[in-house]
């Protein structure tokens, strides 16, 4: 086990350019996700990773060592796929198996018939069926070992490409979206065990999943990429409390952050003309957005700063989401409200909306956090 | 590219072997017997004016043609007049080695009438197989009733049976009916493409029942059914089965071998192939090759043309 | 409105729906079925019959020979070099066709779209009317003005001279080839194999498309480093239901080997009857002989041929139905 750098790599498919200079540090025994919607390089990453494919530019090391002219069967690298990729006509014991015997056994040992009478394959044999053995075991399908992948379910497969990873001891463990073809109810439980799994082998994981909560609930940090690019990598709270971009905000966390229009008028911060703080520097961008999470908008009767009606209503047991329109411009935001809020909350009833200054995150018209006017603002409401 | 050359060499040298007899075809088809006959001019021959010895010795000038003449070559005696016609017969019947080639091969055999019979005959087979096929594929695949897996299991022994394996009894019995030397006798035994019925089946069972359901509430009879609905659905499927089927009637020799006897009205393009190499002497080899381009021709245009389509077409057999 | 019992309604409307289903079944199927037993049961039935008898078409009656033809096709020698021709065929084209087809496929699969071109290239001679083929075929053999032996005689005076078969060529003339009964079923394999291997190559590229590429990618992970390793771990298995199709489709085609046969001997089945195989003898005995009862035997004696060799292809599907 250990670390992992991706530096400055960029790949091109003819005109299309799918990476554009991504730089990664991965710690020995992190997990960490690469998290964005799909077409955003990221699987393309992992493959760079793996060695299955060769970056335009850039460099891979593992230990310090660069491997990015290394093939892929040379950087002790397991991966798990999204198909699972098992051999159809192996059972699951000789699947898990395969690994072991590529690395370990000569080619001569390997013969059917003929491999057993080499010196040392006896030996060999024994000790890969125990390796087997006990990675069947931490993933629970030893009853399953002579079955064939055709005769298992979908979560089952999932374990075998596990345990085909894992039987060997890898630097890192490479996931590409091993979850996606699993029923959700099954989704919830193997997203647990696999972190479980990380926390007992505390081997490196990169993980790769357009699911940002499985990104959320696994990884220690998490990389968004979009674009061909990673916006920002830390761990999850950060990124969904501290975004860099507006991307990345709107990005995590469900339902979508609210991102309304704000202006700078002279040296007041204005949302529909209502003025928030009056203590604005004046080279601030006269044209901003800002982004509100739901549960950063609270009902109000007095004073409100947005106003608008109810148009959809979401009751999750737990929680009631609501759709609000907003009598300034028609544009819809969504309300976390606790289910003892509902009975203000019907349809087409009129709300008021305040919200803390502390909870708004300030980007400019292209997406970039503008961390200082947030400052700004914090500070004036604090003087009010 | 560099790393793939050993593979090409290996390719190219299959493409030789492969590609020879075409290039042999098509090259004597061009050329005079007499290049044939020494292995000269190239891929195209020299196409140098030749004689039609046969169309010479038709029109050998007689004693009649030499007192008609008389008139066109005034004082000249009997020999020279003689010399003269003969002279202009030849000049009448010289050509260029390609014409001469081409134009045998439609003049000396009806070969206009070989090519009418195969598309004749393999039409029809494909038409039949089509209008018993669909039917009972759709009945086995969407409709439930009694027997239905008895059938289906019929089905499923009977393309064991390749047809050419009983030609003897199909042979007899046609004979007892009096039905050799007829297109009945070319066209019945394919009639029935069981591979055709599974095929279908096995693409009918893709079709939603909801489909199906739908054409009901709306009125349509279930042979309606068929032909309006399935049918449709079915035409990708069809196009490859109609390649297999008249790819394989086109090209088939042993049966209608074996049922048209002398009768020239009825060869198909192979029979009429065989009977100009039985009757050929050596010099015709460039009139039969043209036959032989003329046959195969048709064929290896259209799956060049439509290649993939051919191939899933041909393959079609795969999917057993 | 009448008020209608519910449980009578179901009662008396799900059988009424049920006949009048089986009945347009039935109906729809029926022609099928009704060629089905005439062209491909009742001759079945019937050349079984025949091979007990002494038919001959003509003749008002026939005798009852009992098992006569199927003796005389165990101990006649035409009959062993029936065999002889039909077996050597079949055991030679299958394995070179498939062999070559699968290489052929591995070679164009791994050139990607260039590889499409050899595909077009080789699947020619599937398309083309073998007949005509064949003809084309005796002319490149012709002994003398044949496009073969003049490219063999071009080795002549060369180097190629220490190999001992162009040695003999240049001394003694190369092989006549259809006459020679040494090379006359030899000449009929190869034209066999060069017109049936595109076919068996399609059908591996087809099988070959159809293997997902991830498992290849797992392969490499795996650490299967050289091109072996991951055809034997990945491509060979996935390969394995086309290839038991692939050798039963051409050994059936290979039993039913005719035209070229015909075509290059109208009559006898080659020199010293050295190609007289199955199909040759049906037609020339029951056909041209006016023989029904030999011929019907051995007809049935190919009919049960090719089942065996189906069903043990079923069988070998069957069982590895658990992929």
């Amino acid at each position: 086990m250990s670390d992992l750098q991706i530096a400055s790599v960029t790949k091109h498919f003819g005109e299309t350019s799918v990476l554009k200079g991504v730089t990664l540090d991965v710690k020995d025994g992190e997990f960490i996700s690469l998290v964005g919607p799909s077409g955003c390089g990221k699987s393309t990453l992992l493959r760079i990773i793996a060695g299955l494919e060769t970056p335009t530019s850039g460099n891979i090391a593992i230990g310090g060592i660069n491997v990015t002219q290394l093939r892929a069967a040379d950087r002790n690298l397991s991966m798990v796929f999204q198909s699972y990729a098992l051999y159809p006509h192996l059972t699951v014991a000789e699947n898990i198996a395969v690994p072991l015997q590529m690395r370990q056994m000569s080619a001569l040992q390997r013969l059917p018939v003929l491999g057993s009478i080499v010196p040392g394959a006896r030996t060999q044999k024994d000790d890969i069926a125990q390796a087997v053995r006990h990675a069947a075991e931490m993933l629970e399908i030893a009853a399953l070992l002579d079955r064939k992948p055709g005769q298992l379910s979908g979560g089952q497969r999932q374990r075998v490409a596990l345990g085909r990873a894992l039987v060997r001891d890898p630097a890192a463990f490479l996931l590409d979206e091993p979850l996606s073809n699993l029923d959700a109810k099954l989704r919830v439980q193997t997203r647990a065990e696999i972190a479980e799994l990380h926390r007992r082998l505390k081997a490196t994981f990169i993980y790769v999943t357009h699911d940002q909560v499985e990104a959320m609930t696994m990884s220690d940090r998490i990389a968004v990429m979009m674009g061909g690019e990673i916006l920002q990598c830390a761990a999850p709270d950060v990124i969904y409390e501290d975004p860099d971009d507006i991307r990345v905000a709107e990005f995590i966390g469900s339902p979508k952050i609210n991102i309304l229009p704000v202006e700078r008028n002279g040296t007041a911060l204005t949302v529909f003309d209502q003025v928030l703080n009056s203590r604005l520097s004046i080279d601030s961008p006269k044209v901003m957005q800002m982004g509100l999470r739901p549960e950063a908008l609270q009902l109000t009767q007095s004073a409100p700063r947005l106003t608008g009606r109810v148009v959809h209503l979401e009751n999750l047991g737990s929680e009631v989401f609501a759709q609000i329109a907003l009598d300034s411009d028609g544009s819809r935001v969504t309300l976390r409200a606790m289910p003892e809020q509902r009975q203000n909350l019907g349809l087409g009833a009129p709300v008021g909306l305040s919200f803390d200054l502390n909870a708004a995150m300030i980007f400019d018209a292209g997406g970039a956090r503008l961390r200082q006017v947030e400052l700004a603002a914090t500070r004036a409401a604090e003087v009010a | 590219m560099t790393r793939d050359w050993w593979k090409h060499m290996v390719l190219i040298l299959g493409t030789i072997i492969v590609l020879a007899p075409f290039y042999m075809m098509v090259s004597y088809s061009f050329k005079s017997p007499g290049e044939i006959d020494r292995g000269e001019g190239g891929f195209f021959g020299r196409q140098e004016m030749m004689i039609d010895p046969r169309c010479v010795a038709l029109r050998q000038p007689d004693r009649a043609d030499i007192e008609a003449a008389r008139a066109r070559f005034a004082g000249q005696d009997d020999a020279s007049v003689q010399a003269s016609l003969l002279a202009e017969t030849e000049a009448d019947c010289s050509m260029r080695p390609v014409v001469f080639n081409y134009s045998k091969a439609f003049t000396e055999a009806p070969l206009v009438r070989y090519l009418l019979n195969g598309v004749i005959v393999t039409v029809s087979i494909f038409l039949i197989q089509i209008v018993v096929a669909l039917p009972a594929a759709y009945a086995l695949a969407k409709l439930k009733f009694w027997g239905r897996d008895a059938v289906f299991g019929l089905v499923l022994f009977c393309l064991l049976i390749p047809v050419h394996a009983i030609a003897l009894p199909l042979y007899i019995g046609l004979a007892k009916l009096g039905l050799t030397n007829t297109y009945a006798a070319l066209v019945v035994p394919w009639t029935i493409s069981v591979f055709g019925i599974f095929l279908m089946r096995q693409f009918f069972m893709t079709v939603p029942d909801d489909l199906i359901d739908a054409a009901r509430m709306d009125g349509m009879s279930e042979l309606a059914i068929v032909w309006r609905v399935m049918l449709p659905t079915a035409i990708p499927a069809l196009l490859a089965f109609a390649i297999f089927s008249v790819v394989a009637h086109w090209n088939d020799y042993f049966w209608p071998r074996i049922v048209v006897t002398g009768n020239r009205d009825l060869f198909t393009p192979p029979l009429g192939l065989r009977e100009f190499k039985g009757d050929g002497d050596g010099s015709f080899f460039g009139p039969m090759m043209a036959t032989a381009t003329v046959i195969v021709t048709p064929l290896i245009v259209a799956f060049l043309l439509a290649q993939r389509r051919f191939i899933e077409g041909i393959t079609l057999s795969g999917m057993k | 409105m009448v008020a209608i019992d519910p449980s009578l309604a179901a009662d008396v409307t799900k059988p009424k729906a049920d006949n009048r289903q089986a009945r347009t079944g039935w109906g729809l199927a029926a022609p099928a079925l009704i060629l089905m037993f005439l062209i491909l049961l009742v001759p079945i039935i019937a050349a079984g019959v025949l091979s007990f008898t002494n038919y001959s078409l003509g003749n008002p009656s026939f005798d009852w020979v009992g098992l006569q033809n199927y003796e005389r096709l165990f101990t006649r020698s035409t009959y062993e070099k029936m065999y002889v021709a039909t077996f050597t065929y079949v055991v030679t084209v299958v394995p070179i066709s498939v062999g070559l087809g699968l290489g052929a496929a591995l070679l164009v699969h791994s050139l990607g779209r260039i590889g499409d071109i050899y595909k077009t290239i080789y699947f020619l001679p599937v398309m083309a009317t073998l007949l005509a083929m064949a003809i084309a075929w005796e002319f490149m053999l012709h002994p003398t003005i044949g496009m073969v032996n003049r490219t063999l005689e071009m080795a002549c005076g060369t180097w190629f001279e220490v190999i001992p078969f162009f040695a003999d060529g240049c001394a003694e003339g190369f092989p006549l080839w259809l006459g020679d009964r040494d090379y006359a079923i030899w000449v009929v394999c190869f034209i066999g194999i060069w017109q049936g291997f595109g076919f068996n190559m399609v059908l591996f590229l087809a099988g070959l498309t159809s293997v997902h590429r991830e498992l290849y990618h797992a392969a490499e992970m795996d650490g299967a480093r050289s091109g072996w390793e991951r055809f034997r771990l990945v491509t060979w298995p996935a390969l394995g239901p086309t290839t038991v199709f692939v050798v039963t489709i051409s050994c059936i085609r290979a039993f039913q080997v005719f035209d070229t046969i015909e075509a290059f001997w109208p009559q006898g089945g080659g020199p010293n009857k050295s190609a007289y195989v199955m199909m040759f003898a049906i037609f020339e005995k029951g056909i041209q002989q006016n023989l029904i009862g030999i011929g019907s035997a051995i007809t049935m004696l190919f009919l049960l041929f090719v089942m065996f060799l189906t069903l043990i292809q079923r069988w070998l599907v069957e069982r590895k139905v658990h992929y």
